[in-house]
């Protein structure tokens, strides 16, 4: 079943590849506007033979994970508020709705006025694009704790912190693990954008370079890479983790 | 001696627009090593009445005496074994047994140590490292026993433990219920809608009326242990115990 699926897959992939080699060898467009696959595999082995494209990836991964990280921390945390305190929920919490509404990228013309071109002004672009997803998921966990766990827990003597780390935390992580995938895809459009408007270093600042050279082919080979991070981060990572907290959490 | 009083406790809950009295005015006295079972229609506050005692919820009128003494919160001496368990799915078997030992900051040593024993008494030492979602329901309301009595409490509060198991499973933890509570010597409320498991288990079964409720009839209940369900001697007493229930449960609809 599985292997069938995966076959199916493989198949596609292949079958647009050829149908893509095809239309370019037809020479509708002329080459520099639309390279063949060929073309942009040989870009890509370049780029991974001079190291600049595992430099480029390092670097994003990097900014990726510090952003990823304190969104993390401080949606939790503002989440765990919210659901817990009415009266930040009424306040905090419609602001938090409000600031999701702003694309991350709207947040780059500040990040610069207050960081600079630096790795800070590209990683606040990464936490402040993922940290709402994050507090609003937590929340909604939060809010939807069978009330028995906690009262079985007040009962067997479990309070403040104690609570939350011990059973608050547990009991909504179904729902904090949906906010932390949905968090990582906001983070990873958020610092590839950012790159490309602070042109400082990382996968989007090559895709910018490509741009400059009229390099159609470093611009498709970047995108290609940047895809198969995002779909290796969502099938393995958070596959993963989520298949085993479901069985776990008896959600399935 | 008096282990556990209630006086005159009132507890009003929101309905729609208007305040509903599900408790009227409940006194109970449960002596030191009771078995009181709390049959009554349903919806007519027995799970509010033992979340009362536990400290859960506050009532608003009356109060409870333990030892002599007013509670006003949750208290390790009294513990509660849910319905539907409540047992904590991200914990192993273990953890969740040891969980109000952790709470009470027990090293590790000691609570392993503490949770083998009740571990054993409940047949569960080949799953302490199951989930519980790997579980049967009624594996996992050992767990819950398990979890409760842990804490060593005085007082154990049963809200229809036993609701969803399937016969045999029920029959079986039936026996066990009365030899944990002969060789515990625990004080134990257990709220059942069973008519024949009040009896196989109580020394008392207090019958509630409809809302607003009362304890209605308190009957002492004096047979030989282990008791079973198909005891034809506990036939009677079932059907005088009915008879006070059923016109409760006509009231309600
Ligand atoms: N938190 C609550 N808010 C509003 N009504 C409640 C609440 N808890 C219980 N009730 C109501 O109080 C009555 C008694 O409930 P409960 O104690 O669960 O009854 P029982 O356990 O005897 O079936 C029911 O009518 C129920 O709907
Ligand atoms: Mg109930």
């Amino acid at each position: 079943m599985k292997k069938n699926i995966f076959a199916k897959k493989i198949i596609f992939f292949i079958i647009l590849i050829l149908f893509w080699q095809v239309i370019s060898m037809a020479e509708i467009w002329p080459n520099n506007i639309f390279p063949s696959p060929y073309e942009v595999g040989e870009d890509l082995i370049f780029s991974a033979s001079d190291g600049s494209l595992f430099f480029g990836i390092g670097t994003s991964i990097m900014r990726l994970i510090v952003g990823l990280a304190i969104a993390i921390a401080g949606g939790v945390v503002l989440g765990i508020f919210m659901a817990r305190v009415e009266s930040v929920n009424q306040t905090i919490g419609s602001l938090v709705l409000g600031l999701q509404s702003i694309p991350s990228i709207a947040w780059v013309p500040l990040a610069i006025l207050w960081f600079g071109l630096t790795d800070g002004g590209i990683i606040f672009v990464t936490a402040i694009g993922a940290i709402f997803a994050v507090t609003i998921n937590t929340y909604t966990g939060v809010k939807n704790i069978d009330p028995h766990y906690v009262e079985a827990a007040r009962n067997m003597g479990a309070k403040g912190t104690q609570l939350i780390t011990n059973v608050l935390i547990p009991a909504a992580f179904p729902y904090m693990i949906s906010g932390f995938k949905q968090g990582w895809a906001f983070a990873w459009r958020g610092v590839i954008g950012a790159e490309l408007l602070f042109s400082f270093l990382g996968l989007g600042f090559l895709l910018n370079v490509g741009r400059q050279l009229n390099d159609v082919s470093q611009v498709i080979s970047i995108m290609l890479v940047i895809m198969l991070i995002g779909m290796a981060v969502d099938g393995f990572i958070f596959k993963k983790i989520e298949n085993k907290v479901m069985s776990r959490w008896g959600l399935r | 001696m008096t282990k556990l009083e209630t006086k005159g406790i009132v507890k009003y809950f929101k309905h729609e627009s208007h305040q509903l009295m599900a408790l009227g005015g409940v006194d109970l006295n449960v002596e030191d090593g009771d078995f009181v079972c709390l049959v009554g229609p349903s919806g007519c506050g027995k799970s509010t009445f033992l979340r009362i005692i536990a400290g859960l919820e506050t009532p608003d009128e009356g109060q409870v005496l333990f030892d002599g003494k007013p509670i006003t919160t949750t208290g390790p001496e009294r513990i509660m074994v849910f319905q539907e368990g409540a047992l904590f799915p991200w914990l192993k078997v273990q953890d969740n047994v040891e969980f109000g030992l952790k709470m009470a900051g027990i090293p590790k040593e000691e609570r392993a140590q503490i949770s083998k024993r009740y571990l054993d008494m409940m047949q569960l030492t080949k799953f302490s490292n199951s989930f519980t979602y790997q579980l049967s329901t009624g594996m996992k309301q050992r767990v819950a026993i398990a979890r409760a009595l842990v804490m060593d409490p005085d007082v154990l509060l049963m809200d229809e433990p036993f609701a969803a198991l399937d016969a045999q499973t029920r029959d079986l933890l039936l026996v066990e219920m009365q030899l944990i509570w002969e060789k515990t010597k625990k004080t134990i409320l257990f709220v059942t809608h069973n008519v024949a498991e009040a009896v196989v288990l109580g020394t008392k079964v207090a019958v509630f009326s409809n809302r607003p409720s009362k304890i209605k009839k308190l009957m002492a209940v004096d047979f030989k242990r282990p008791r079973l369900t198909e005891d034809e001697n506990l036939l009677g007493l079932q059907q005088e115990i009915l008879s006070e229930l059923r016109p409760e449960v006509k009231k309600e609809r």
